[in-house]
């Protein structure tokens, strides 16, 4: 397919998802750059609040990116956002590679007892993003996955609970108990975190 | 900072802070790549752009070839095996004829294994090999 090099000059900035992947599926290098700057490090960031392991993140974050670049020339504009597929397809990959982690589904796995005393004190010292990171890293691996999917990307309890392969009430109770780890495993860095203590 | 936490225990944050950190965290936005990484991001989206196929596999077989010595070690292969194609085409016999048919005159500078023996080749002005090997060694 010959390259369209008036694209090339054209600005990426303004322009939707839609139409950077179109431009990159007619040839234009300047919009694959624009399309990861864009996507690549909320992929990132949430491949590795799932996984909680940077190369397994990385990992993630390269084949979601391919699977975007590979479906560009079938992309059908005005349906889901590029940004909503490539979340779909990054919490699937990461989700398979915790069940293949465990060596046993994800929805089988037994969650431990209380979080261990000390282990808040433990943490190092940063901001509150860094500190809720943190927390969320001590979570086993269910409740990482509900809490964040439903607090962190805005995702629907039916579709957290398709996306696991569990049911919604399963759902809830994961991320209820989620919550009320983190409240715990947060409380001793009130202050750092800036609320009253 | 009070976030509504009244009646709440102090060994846990209250929901309401909770649900702070958690907005905090949905608004914030996610820190650049690492700059390796992001290149090699960048290196998969251009080989898997529509037209560049036939980079991406001239690309491979070069890097396949440089594992077995790039351009002049692949040369020197392809070599070998015409020659070898054009030795089992000419069917020069035995070995001792492809000698004389390659290097012309070679029957006569090159002793027969009976003549070479016969002229005792192991003895050199009355002191034998063999015995100048030991005394090398020693």
């Amino acid at each position: 397919m010959p390259r369209d090099t008036a694209y090339q000059m054209t600005e990426p900035e303004g322009q939707t998802d839609d139409a950077l992947l179109a431009r990159y599926a007619q040839g234009d290098a300047a919009a694959a750059r624009a399309l990861l700057d864009r996507l690549a490090p909320r992929v990132l960031r949430l491949a590795r609040r799932l996984l909680q392991d940077q190369a397994e993140a990385e990992d993630v974050t390269q084949e979601a990116m391919l699977r975007l670049w590979q479906i560009a020339p079938d992309w059908q504009a005005g349906g889901a956002k590029p940004s909503t597929w490539l979340h779909r397809v990054t919490v699937n990959l990461a989700t398979d590679r915790l069940r293949r982690r465990r060596g046993v589904a994800l929805d089988a796995i037994e969650e431990p007892d209380d979080p261990t005393p000390g282990v808040v004190d433990a943490m190092i010292d940063g901001d509150r993003k860094r500190a809720l990171d943190e927390a969320l890293a001590l979570l086993p691996d269910r409740q990482r996955v509900a809490v964040v999917l439903r607090h962190l990307e805005g995702m629907t309890n039916p579709d957290i609970a398709a996306t696991m392969g569990i049911g919604v009430e399963a759902v809830e109770s994961l991320t209820a108990r989620a919550k009320r780890r983190l409240a715990q495993l947060l409380a001793g860095r009130r202050e750092e975190l800036g609320f009253e203590t | 900072m009070n976030q509504g936490r009244k009646n709440q225990s102090p060994d846990v944050l209250a929901e309401i802070e909770l649900d702070s950190l958690f907005q905090q965290a949905q608004e914030d936005a996610p820190t650049p790549l690492p700059e390796p990484f992001q290149a090699r991001l960048l290196a998969d989206a251009l080989s898997a752009q529509p037209g560049a196929a036939p980079q991406r596999v001239w690309s491979r077989l070069v890097g396949w070839l440089g594992e077995f010595g790039g351009v002049p070690g692949v040369a020197g292969v392809a070599a070998a095996g015409v020659a070898g194609v054009w030795i089992g085409f000419s069917g020069p016999g035995l070995t001792g004829d492809l000698v004389t048919e390659f290097w012309q005159g070679a029957a006569t500078v090159s002793p027969t294994v009976s003549s070479w023996v016969e002229d005792g080749p192991l003895v050199v002005a009355g002191s034998d090999l063999l015995s100048l090997m030991n005394d090398e060694a020693e």
